[in-house]
């Protein structure tokens, strides 16, 4: 035998345990406090998480896809004359490149839109009719008509408001005409084939879609060659978009001229962006708070349980046991009050999370249908959400959390003196 | 005073501390010399420095001059953590209050020095049974303290003490919460137990049942010995 001082960890593993149970109905408050505390942030950030997602879904889906191929000047100034001349060449290349996405020529256009009752700004995109994801998210809202068809080119798709404001109806025609760079305009007639209600004002007001064709005529009258499939833009849809990174760098580094640049989603869309840190902040802000509320809810039961045992301390110096040994096993105290309290945490939110996943919590009392926020919108009913990497970043700042607020209990524990300890 | 060898010795041990704004002269020049096997009483009125001199025997407390030397450790040299390493192998302690841990049992109690030391399952198991036996309490072992008697506990605080395997044990009053029936039975244990394992024992005392069975008496007043006798008893 080495004259050195050992406690095997069952030992401190039991001697912790039965410490914590010491007091059952305290123990039981705590934990469930913190619990709860867990349980409610885990569920929150699931909902936050999950609606984030949705509007950026939305976003990405309704807007320019993951990366958008432009000319350079076209996001600080929209301007019908600011297109890529040569997208026909571009697309081909991009096809070329084995992106696990969906690769979409588009044509957006300023315009005005009128019939012989009204007239509206509006806003004109021009896609591929069948291969376009608008395609999917548009199509299923017609309300009246059909979707777009090769054989009527000059076929549009309206919304519902567009359509009341206009006073248009499926097969009325409709003149739309954009101001071309140097004050000319730009006209032609298409006729109404589909009418949305995507339950988005901005969208159903202000958004045509058209084919492409009807659309390169303008890009044409702007000075663009009919043969080369002159564009607006072309948006890249992948498949995952945790690689949108690694594309974004790979096409900029062949694609970017002095006439075109490649963005991604969160340069196109900077006030989303700007919205979701807000409101991240807004919600770290409570969880903030909520950790305090466990933090100081552990600090107070396990500094409670020292300083009843300031005499059993003493005892345990007295005998031997090392300072070391004894902070320990007030930290493993901690520990396993930390561990207890993430299990049931989980436990509760990860149940409400699975449940909220799998059923959804409808919000469309509380949300109106057409609310957008920061040019995006929430579907109504949202699905929770809990990534690997947020279970693991809360499971660690809560043991992080709880752990260092063991640590004053534990030192002072430490720092009692036997003699004095013993005299209490 | 002995012709056994030296355990401790304790050479003009000086004592000072504070309460309040008063310094307090606890221990005045103090030198005293145990032996091996020796069963010793500290007596004296409260307040004469009984349970400061046995805290500074058993490395708790720091004398404020003099040398201090138990089985060859100088005490007044060795840092705070070796000190709790002496305690560890050197010292047993029985404390009037008995503190036992209320979440061990009797067995686990008796058991816990000995994990510190670092001993086997198999032998703490059996040495804190043997004690617990010869303690009579070989049917309680599994019982927390909160379900022993006050002469229960201070039965397994002996145990534990000595199945530790001491130099020296050190009681403080260990008698003082038992009723007659359980001094008497705990004196004669510990006297057996000394007598047999040659453990050193010093304790700090009022009571004349202790004094009955001391081999030594040493008297302490206002910090002084007064007298260091040798006291042959019957037993």
């Amino acid at each position: 035998m080495d004259q050195k001082s050992h406690l095997p960890f069952s030992i401190f593993f039991m001697l912790a345990w039965r410490n914590l149970w010491r007091h059952k109905r305290r123990t039981i408050i705590t934990l469930s406090s913190i619990a709860i505390g867990f349980g409610l942030t885990v569920f929150s950030i699931g909902m936050q998480d999950s609606g984030h997602n949705n509007m950026v879904d939305n976003a990405i889906n309704m807007g320019d896809g993951h990366i958008t191929i432009q000319h350079h000047e076209y996001l600080n100034s929209p301007a019908n004359h600011r297109f890529i001349p040569n997208g026909k060449t571009l697309l081909n290349n991009l096809q070329h490149e084995k992106i696990a996405a969906q690769i979409v020529p588009r044509i957006s256009l300023q315009a005005l839109a009128s019939t012989a009752h009204n007239a509206v700004g509006a806003a004109i995109q021009g896609i591929t009719y069948d291969t376009d994801p608008l395609r999917d998210l548009l199509e299923k809202k017609l309300i009246d008509g059909n979707w777009l068809s090769p054989e009527k080119t000059n076929g549009i798709i309206i919304g519902e408001g567009m359509a009341r404001k206009l006073k248009a109806k499926i097969g009325s025609k409709i003149v739309t005409v954009t101001g071309k760079k140097g004050g000319d305009s730009e006209s032609h007639l298409a006729r109404v084939q589909g009418i949305y209600k995507s339950g988005i004002d901005e969208l159903d007001k202000y958004l045509i879609i058209s084919t492409l064709d009807y659309a390169t005529q303008y890009l044409v009258a702007e000075g663009g060659d009919a043969q080369q499939q002159p564009l607006t833009r072309i948006a890249i849809f992948l498949d995952d978009d945790k690689t949108m990174k690694k594309w974004k760098t790979i096409l900029e580094g062949k694609y970017i001229s002095p006439e075109i640049t490649v963005l991604d989603w969160e340069e196109m869309l900077p006030q989303l962006i700007q919205y979701i840190v807000i409101d991240d902040l807004g919600a770290y802000i409570m969880q903030f708070i909520i950790l305090l509320v466990i933090v100081f809810g552990i600090i107070n039961t396990v500094l409670m349980g020292v300083l009843e045992r300031t005499r059993e301390f003493g005892l345990l110096r007295a005998l031997g046991m090392s300072k070391r040994y004894l902070v320990t096993m007030v930290l493993l105290e901690t520990l396993l009050l930390s561990c207890m309290a993430v299990i049931i945490g989980w436990l509760a939110g990860g149940s409400i999370h699975l449940y909220v996943a799998t059923y959804g919590i409808d919000f469309s009392a509380m949300i109106p249908e057409g609310t957008t926020f920061a040019g995006t919108f929430m579907d109504p009913i949202v699905y929770s959400e809990l990534s690997m990497e947020r279970v693991f970043q809360l499971t660690i700042i809560v043991f992080t959390a709880t752990l260092a607020s063991g640590i004053y209990p534990a030192i002072k524990a430490s720092r009692i003196p036997p003699i004095e300890a013993l005299r209490t | 005073m002995t012709n056994m060898s030296n355990l401790l010795a304790l050479k003009d041990i000086e004592k000072y501390y504070k309460q309040g704004e008063i310094q307090v002269h606890a221990l005045r020049d103090v030198n005293l010399t145990l032996a091996e096997g020796e069963f010793a009483a500290l007596v004296g009125p409260s307040g004469s420095g009984k349970t400061t001199l046995l805290n500074i025997i058993g490395g708790l407390d720091i004398a404020s001059s003099g040398t201090i030397s138990v089985n060859g450790t100088d005490l007044s040299s060795i840092p705070e953590q070796k000190l709790s390493q002496f305690r560890l192998f050197q010292i047993g302690f029985i404390f009037q209050a008995y503190n036992l841990v209320p979440v061990l049992s009797a067995l686990e109690n008796v058991e816990l020095v000995m994990v510190l030391q670092g001993r086997s399952k198999k032998e703490r198991e059996e040495r804190a049974k043997h004690y617990l036996d010869i303690v009579g309490l070989a049917d309680m072992m599994d019982r927390r303290p909160s379900a022993l008697s006050g002469g229960q506990q201070q039965r397994v605080a002996v145990a534990r003490a000595l199945a530790a395997g001491p130099r020296i044990v050190l009681a403080d009053e260990p008698t003082a919460n038992l009723d007659s029936e359980n001094a008497t039975a705990l004196l004669d244990i510990m006297f057996k137990l000394a007598k047999e394992e040659q453990t050193t024992f010093l304790f700090s005392t009022h009571d004349p049942r202790v004094m009955d069975v001391a081999h030594r008496i040493i008297t302490l007043s206002d910090g002084m010995i007064k007298s260091d006798e040798l006291h042959f008893q019957n037993k």
